[in-house]
Parts: structure tokens; sequence; C-alpha cells
């Protein structure tokens, strides 16, 4: 009996083609050099070729993931109005409630809770909302979608601006977005960038008179509070893992301290104070006892900072303020100074700023970052420069012209960038705002002006930086790991089985073509569990040649011509590689559903790795013993 | 080459022996378990936050851990010393593990980089973005999601592959399969937990492709099974089976070669990042071979008298 092989290489040798032709733009792309891809940047082309390679994953390339979710709860408060105590406990109940059981439903809680409380909502949010409970809950339910959408789309432009080589931005859920740039190296600037809500506000400054009452009140609420005696006590969890270690006292920063140091410090300082800190009175003033005078600010050390914080979130101190409409907020990083006696101290500029803001980002038109030209104020310096659309020039002009004289504090994200004095009338909208450490940092401040504010706040919940060092290192080992094994396996059958073992190997080297080649067609990104599955691949698809050659020579056993025992052994061996792989795959499945990132590229490859392998271990090494049988009359098989 | 000659090894009669070894092993695992308060988890799963910086020259841990002492946090000094700090890979590569602390600033791990960064300038390389090998923060939302997704995946795997052997085979197949994978995935969360390795999210990785590759022994076994219960009707079943495992014994030992070399190579050169999985991967190998052969077969055997009697 003569069987038709023809076709069956033909199918092997289009598929064959089709695996280099695949292949053929990754070897291409592994053997630029800088310059030739710099080259094909320029023309254009680069992105073309990219994206028929096999990407390398975050874990590879070096890199950085992270997953924001939106801040539902804040996003309700600032929609709220009129908001009072039971309403502001009844939404921190909501977030602690979400806090613990993450799969809860943040506005369904919500509304339980209001119900619980029973609050009359309608007097927390605008008509608009709608007048029951089930109606603004379900606009705020809608304001909430749209707002992932919007932030997306606004880190979608700020990445883009950015400019990184093919990042990925996308939902998931309906609370969260992963963000993955690729061979980003510097994550800090990066998380600020995604993570700056940009919100700019112009706030004017309250006086010195003002700001000095304002300590004054602070100090007397706070006076002998519990609550402060707290904070200065050493507050660190036990946190333990597993080590056991010399354990040192916490240098936690005691209040006695301070006084200490600070009452050498003030008496060098007190020379031009507008705020005074006297510190003949530090145990009756408490809070301002932590603070400096800076010229005509208030300085805040940075050693201070927690407690600073820790003392303007404590709810009198918040009663008081919101009593007098005034906020506090700090300068955007600290400054070092030299005391008279030499030392050296970093410090922060407080402010004590209007509760309302006269003017916010949504008017910004355009915002670019550049260097202060010689002769202006801010020469040498970065800085951005503003243009306002039409009716934010004329709210600016009417602010400024109204308050000459005053001064002004530029706040972006809740951090005081530059208070200046105003010296006349803007009327073009047009604004610089300074107080950047580089050009970098005004630039990212003027993408994400440009790209817009954020309407909710996002945390950032989960975030994984690979350096470029270890991922080359891991690809290094990676590919290292796959020579090394594939050669001790080829030598292994060569051994065993002889010339079989040669038709196995064969099939061993044209089953990483294909892997390669599907994972190049996919799109599919190649991490290090991904080479780890190829390795796994290498081990395991022998396995389908090694059923069908065991079962070849169990036939032969029985006295079997070589071509019936080839015959017999692949009908016989046929159902249990089905089988056997059919369970694998589904492990592979289960993988792919269940992990993200480095998990799904090794699920990935795993899958499509066993699929070729059977393929080639039923068509393709079936095909070439058809051959040998056919051509020459065996009388034994070199098996 | 053969490496088995045709044999004839008397399996289920050992079974009883090798029910006393796989149970003692099972058993040292669930005791330290036990002691441990359970499985040592990674930050993937409980939270927290892990810095992998690499110096340029060797590090003493305990220099590391002395200037983890003193971390200033917005102005605020913090003791780490006791944190998790160990070398990563090589001598001058350094980690740092850190449970989620209260009020921890979101760049808190920047501000761990910055201060190891600045602990020792004398040998970090020039670039601060050479220095750091890898930064990962899990919020504990993140940590509590990834657990149960964890058992969820390894459950419904587990489930799948029970229905699928079911219908291909025989329930009494299946039961004896998924016998042995558990078996297997027991013994090696038993051995991580001796050897106090964690179980981090390449670890579940490598527990279900433990369970894919066991499976795929323990089939080519009970396929075996399933062929010979037609053409040998005159032996006992017990005897059948041990002919079936006899008969596949070649092809066993040859795939788990050639899948423990390459696990092995990875094992040996892989690098940090997949040690543990390697390791994971070299005891599923060898445990997932043996419980083909004296777990898998052994209940299906069970099961068969069960069913007679």
């Amino acid at each position: 009996m003569k069987r038709k092989l023809t076709p069956r290489y033909i199918i092997i040798i289009l598929v064959l083609v089709w695996a280099v032709y695949a292949i053929w733009p990754t070897v291409k792309y592994q053997n630029l050099s800088d310059d030739e891809i710099e080259t094909m940047r320029d023309e254009g082309t680069l992105q073309d070729l990219e994206s028929k390679i096999i990407k390398q994953g975050l874990d590879l390339k070096g890199g950085i993931y992270i997953v924001l979710e939106v801040d539902i709860p804040t996003l309700v408060s600032n929609l709220a109005i009129n908001k009072d105590k039971r309403f502001e406990q009844a939404l921190a109940n909501v977030s602690t409630k979400i806090d613990v059981e993450s799969q809860l439903d943040f506005f369904q809680v919500f509304q339980e809770e209001i119900d619980a409380a029973g609050l009359r909502i309608h007097r927390y949010f605008d008509v608009d909302f709608g007048g029951s409970l089930e109606e603004i809950i379900a606009s705020l339910r809608d304001q909430a979608d749209d707002a992932i959408n919007r932030v997306l789309e606004i880190l979608q432009n700020r990445v883009d601006q950015f400019g990184v080589s093919e990042p990925t931005i996308q939902k998931q859920g309906n609370r969260r977005i992963i963000v993955e740039l690729a061979g980003i190296q510097d994550s800090e600037r990066a998380r600020d960038l995604l993570q700056s809500t940009a919100l700019l506000e112009f706030v004017l400054i309250k006086s010195p008179e003002l700001t000095n009452d304002m300590l004054l009140r602070i100090d007397k609420v706070i006076k002998g509070s519990e609550e402060l005696a707290d904070f200065t006590q050493t507050d660190e969890k036990e946190y333990i893992i597993d080590t056991p270690a010399p354990i040192s006292e916490d240098k936690t920063i005691s209040v006695s301290d301070l006084f200490g140091e600070q009452a050498a410090q003030a008496a060098a300082d007190t020379s031009d104070t507008a705020v005074v800190v006297d510190q003949n009175l530090v145990e009756n003033r408490p809070f301002s006892s932590l603070l400096r005078a800076l010229g005509n600010d208030i300085g805040v050390p940075e050693k201070n900072l927690y407690i600073i914080k820790k003392i303007l979130a404590m709810d009198d101190v918040q009663d008081k303020l919101n009593a007098a409409n005034g906020q506090f907020l700090m300068s955007d990083a600290p400054e070092s100074f030299t005391s008279i006696d030499g030392l050296q101290e970093k410090m922060y500029r407080m402010f004590y700023l209007e509760g309302e803001s006269e003017l916010t980002g949504g008017v910004v038109e355009k915002a670019s970052a550049t260097i202060g030209g010689t002769g202006s104020s801010a020469s040498g310096q970065s800085i951005v420069l503003l243009d306002m659309n039409s009716e934010g020039a004329r709210t600016w002009s009417r602010v400024t012209g109204g308050n000459i004289g005053r001064r002004v504090a530029i706040v972006l994200d809740k951090k005081v960038h530059m208070a200046p004095v105003i010296r006349s009338k803007i009327s073009d909208g047009g604004t610089m705002i300074e107080g950047f450490a580089n050009l970098d940092e005004a630039k990212d401040i003027a993408i994400v002006l440009r790209a817009g504010a954020l309407p909710a706040p996002v945390n950032i919940i989960e975030e994984r930086v690979v350096g470029p060092s270890l991922g080359a290192d891991s690809v290094a080992k990676g590919t290292q790991s796959v020579l090394i094994g594939l050669a001790l396996v080829l030598v292994f059958m060569i051994v065993y089985y002889r010339l079989f073992g040669i038709i196995a190997n064969f099939a061993l080297i044209w089953n990483i073509i294909l892997l390669l080649a599907v994972l190049a067609m996919l799109d599919a990104t190649l991490t290090l569990p991904g080479i780890a599955a190829i390795i796994l691949t290498v081990g395991m698809s022998i396995d389908a040649n090694v059923i069908i050659f065991e079962r070849i020579r169990e036939e032969q056993r029985k006295g079997k011509t070589p071509r019936a025992a080839i015959d017999a052994g692949y009908d016989r061996a046929l159902t249990t590689i089905i089988d056997a792989n059919v369970t694998t795959l589904v492990a592979a499945l289960v993988l792919y559903q269940f992990g993200t990132g480095p998990i799904r590229g090794f699920a990935t490859v795993l899958f499509w790795g066993i699929v070729i392998s059977m393929f080639t271990a039923i068509f393709v090494t079936r095909t070439i013993f058809n051959t040998m049988t056919e051509r020459r009359s065996l009388q034994k098989l070199s098996i | 080459m053969r490496l088995i000659k045709e044999t004839d090894i008397k399996f289920m009669s050992q079974s009883r022996f090798a029910f006393f070894l796989s149970g003692a092993v099972i058993l040292a695992g669930l005791i330290s378990l036990f002691l441990q308060g359970g499985p040592r988890l990674s930050i993937d799963f409980k939270g927290g936050t892990l810095v992998a910086v690499q110096f340029i020259e060797d590090m003493d841990v305990n220099d590391v851990r002395q200037s983890m002492g003193a971390v200033s946090i917005e102005g605020r000094a913090h003791d780490y010393s006791r944190a998790e700090i160990k070398h990563f890979g090589s001598a001058r590569d350094i980690s740092v593990r850190l449970p989620i602390l209260e009020d921890q600033p979101e760049n808190f791990p920047q501000l761990i980089v910055n201060h190891l960064y600045d602990s020792f300038p004398t040998v970090v390389p020039a670039d601060q973005n050479d220095f750091i090998l890898s930064i990962d923060k899990v919020g504990p939302k993140i940590g509590a999601e990834l657990s149960g997704k964890a058992v969820m995946a390894i459950v419904s795997a587990l489930l799948l592959i029970l229905i699928y052997i079911s219908i291909r085979f025989e329930f009494k197949f299946a039961v004896g399969a998924i016998a042995a994978l558990s078996h297997d995935v027991l013994i090696t969360i038993g051995i991580f937990s001796i050897m106090d390795y964690e179980i981090s999210l390449p670890i579940i990785a490598a527990f279900l492709t433990i369970v894919g590759y066991s499976l795929n022994d323990t089939i080519v076994i009970l396929d075996r099974v399933r062929e010979n219960v037609k053409s040998m009707k005159r032996i006992s079943y017990s005897d059948m089976v041990d002919h079936s495992i006899n008969d596949s014994l070649s092809r066993t030992i040859i795939t788990s070669i050639t899948t423990f070399l390459v696990v092995l190579i990875l094992y040996l050169f892989g690098g940090e990042v997949i040690h543990y999985f390697a390791f994971a991967m070299m005891i599923g190998v060898v445990v997932g071979t043996y419980s083909s052969m004296y777990v898998a077969c052994p209940i299906v055997v069970q099961l068969h008298k069960g069913i007679k009697s």
C-alpha cells in the first residue's frame, strides 16, 4: 500500500515557512545595534518592526507595573455639599468596611450606611442628583463610572506626552487601572506623573496677624491634649517578621528634646520675625514651639513634619480651621538652612491660606516648561508658563486687581509651589509658576496640567519595579538555561534512541521554532516564567515521542515487522498522548485565568508548547517514519 | 540503549510501605506548617514592601541591618533593623522586606532605596537607577484578593481535571488521580515549610504545573490500565495494574529524566528570581512520578475491590 505523503510534506513545509517568516523580525530586531534602532526610530519604521517581534515582559525588559484604584469615597465626598460630621462619619464607616472586605460594592454599603444612620441624603447633594436615596445613589454610581473613564483617558494622555514606547494602560474591573511602562527606570518620576491629581489652585494667603492668631488658638486647643502625647510616644507597630536581631529603642522624636533645641535655635531667629515664636512659652505653646520663623514665612523643620501634620489633622484643630475658613499647607520640598551655630537644617515652609481657592487649573489652556530668561525674576530657574482661557483670565484679572499687595499661593496637589506678592493686575491670564527642582519636574508638571486634573484621587495599591540590570540578568540566565537544557536533552535522546533519537530531536527543535513563531504571531509577551515554560516544554514535549517510541519497541518485541510496529505504536499511543496532555492544558488555562503579567506569560507558553508538541509528534514525526518505511524495506529499526 | 528492560515489579504489594513513607513525609510537612502557623507567604499574598538593590561590592547583611536602624521618613526616625534583610542571589545584592506599616507614605519603597543608597555612598553605582534591582509593593487588598484567587485556581483546576478524567476514564480513576495530585502538592508545600521557603506567585504557578505534570504521568499509566482491562481478564485486577505500570515504566522514567534534567538546569543556572520556582518543580517531578505509581494506582485498586464486594 503506497501512502500519499506529498500533501503532508507540503503542509509541513508551509508551516515551517510561516514559522520562519513569523520569527524573522524578532531575529532581526535582536541583531540591531543601538544606532540602527535610533535610525529606524527616526525613520518611523521601528514601530512597525516592534509590533511583529516577541515582546519582552517588564520582568525582562525592566519597567514599572502599577495598579491604581480610584478613590471613590473621596470622589463622593468631593461631590457632596453642606457636609457635616454625621455625613463624614458615615462615609468613613463605609471606607473602613470596604477596606476590610474588598469585594463589597461601595455604593451598596454607602446606601445601607446612610439608611442606618437615618441621614437625609438629599441635603448633601445637589438637586441634579435626584430626590430619593435610590436616585442619588444611582447618579453617584454614574459619576463614579464616568470618573474612572476620565481618569483612564487623562492618564493615557499624560503617559503619551511623557514619551514611553508601548505603554499599556487598561481598566481592571470598575475601579482599577493597570499601567505598565516598559523600559522606564525612574519609578519615582513615573509614580508622580500618574498619581498627581494635578489639582492646581490659586489661593490667597491670610495676613500675618490672622496667622499668628490661628497659631495661638491651636496652641490653646491642643495644650495638654492626650492625643498629642500619643503622637510623641513610640507608636511603631510590632513588625518582626522572623529575623531575631538586636533590638534598639525606636528613635522617635520626643517633644522635650525639641524644646531644648528649639530654645537654642529660636534665639538666633527672633531678629526678623513677623510670626513670633517665643521660646519662653514652649509649654504653653505646644504647636508653635515646633515651628521656626523664616523671614515672613513659617518654617517647619523636617524632623517635626510628622507631628505637625498629625496635629493639623486633629479634630479640634480642624474645627478651629473650618470656623476661620482657613487651611495650612506646606511647600512642596524642604530647603536647607544653616543656623548661626553652623547646623544644617532642612525646613518646609508652611502657609496659612484662605479656605477656598480663587481659581483652579480647569482654566489652564496651555502649559509649557522652560528655563526662565535672563533678566526675569526667575532667571535660570525651571518654570512652567500658563495660559488661561478667557473666563479664567477674567477671574484672574479681577482677583489680582483686587488684591494688590497681598500674597497668593500657587498650590498644586495641596502643596504650595510659590507664594508671590501680587504687584499688579494680570489681565491676559499669562502666569508663571516657579519652585521646581529641575527642568524634568517642571516638564512633568506641565504635562499633568495640560492633560487636566483627575476627577478623583487615585491610590497606588500595587507597584512593581524591575531594574534594567535584573531584567538583563534574567534574560541572560534564562537563555543560558534553555540552551544547556536543550543540549542535554538532545544528547540524551541520541544516546538512548539512536536514529529515532535524531528524529525526536528534529521534532524538538521544530517545536521550539514553532512555539516562538506562535508567540510572535499572537502578540504574546515573553516573561521570565515564560522562559521557564520554554524549558519545561523542552523537557515535556519529548514525552509524546517517548510514548510512541516505547510503544514501537514494545510492538517490535512482540515480533511485528518494523512497518507494522510503527503503525501499531502510533495507533495505540495517540489516545494516550491526547488524554495525558489535555489535563496539562487544563492546568495552563486555569493559570492563565488566575494570573496577571508574568504568570500569564508562563501559562501562554506552557499551553502552546503542549499543543505544538502534540502536533509535532502526531503529524510531523509520523510523516518522517512513513517515509523511512516507504523508501527502503527496513529489516530492523534503529530504536 | 535501554535503561529499563522488561520488568516485573510488584508495585501493589509495595504500596503499604509507600503509604507509610508518603504519610510520614506529609505528616512532617503538616507538623512544620502547624508549628509555623501556616505556610510562609510572600508579600504577594500578605502585602508589604520588598526592595532589592545591588551594591558594587560584597555587602555584610549586618552592616545593612545596622543602617536600617534609623530610617528617616518625613523627618521621623524609624527603626527597621528587625526587617527581613538578606542576600538576593549574590553577595553584592541585598533584599529588604517590610510588612505594611501604618502611616506609610506612598513613596515608602523609594525612601528605603534612598536610605540604603545614601547610607553606603562608597559602594553604590553612580546612577541610582543601576542600584535598584526590583521594588515590589503590594497593598493589603491586593494581597487578600490574590490569596483567594490562588486557592480558587488550584481548586478549580482539580475540579476540571476530575470531570475530564471521569468522562474519559472512570470515576475511580479520577479519584486516584486527584489523590495523587493532592499528595504531590501537599508534600511540596510541606517541604517548602520545612525548608522555610516562602510561597509566592511563581510558586503557585509551579504548583499548578506540578498538578499538570503529575497528572500527565498518572494518565499514561491509567491509560494502560484501561487498555489491559480488556486483554488481561484472566489475572487479578491488582496484578493487571502491576503489569500496566511495568509496561509504561520505561516511558515514565525517560520522561521524568528529561524533565528533571531541564528543571535542574533551571535551578542551577536560572537566577535568583526563578530559583524557588525551579526548586518546587524539582520536587514536583520526583514526587509526581512516584505518586502515579504508588498513590494513584493503589487507590484505583482499592476502589475496584470496594466496588466488587
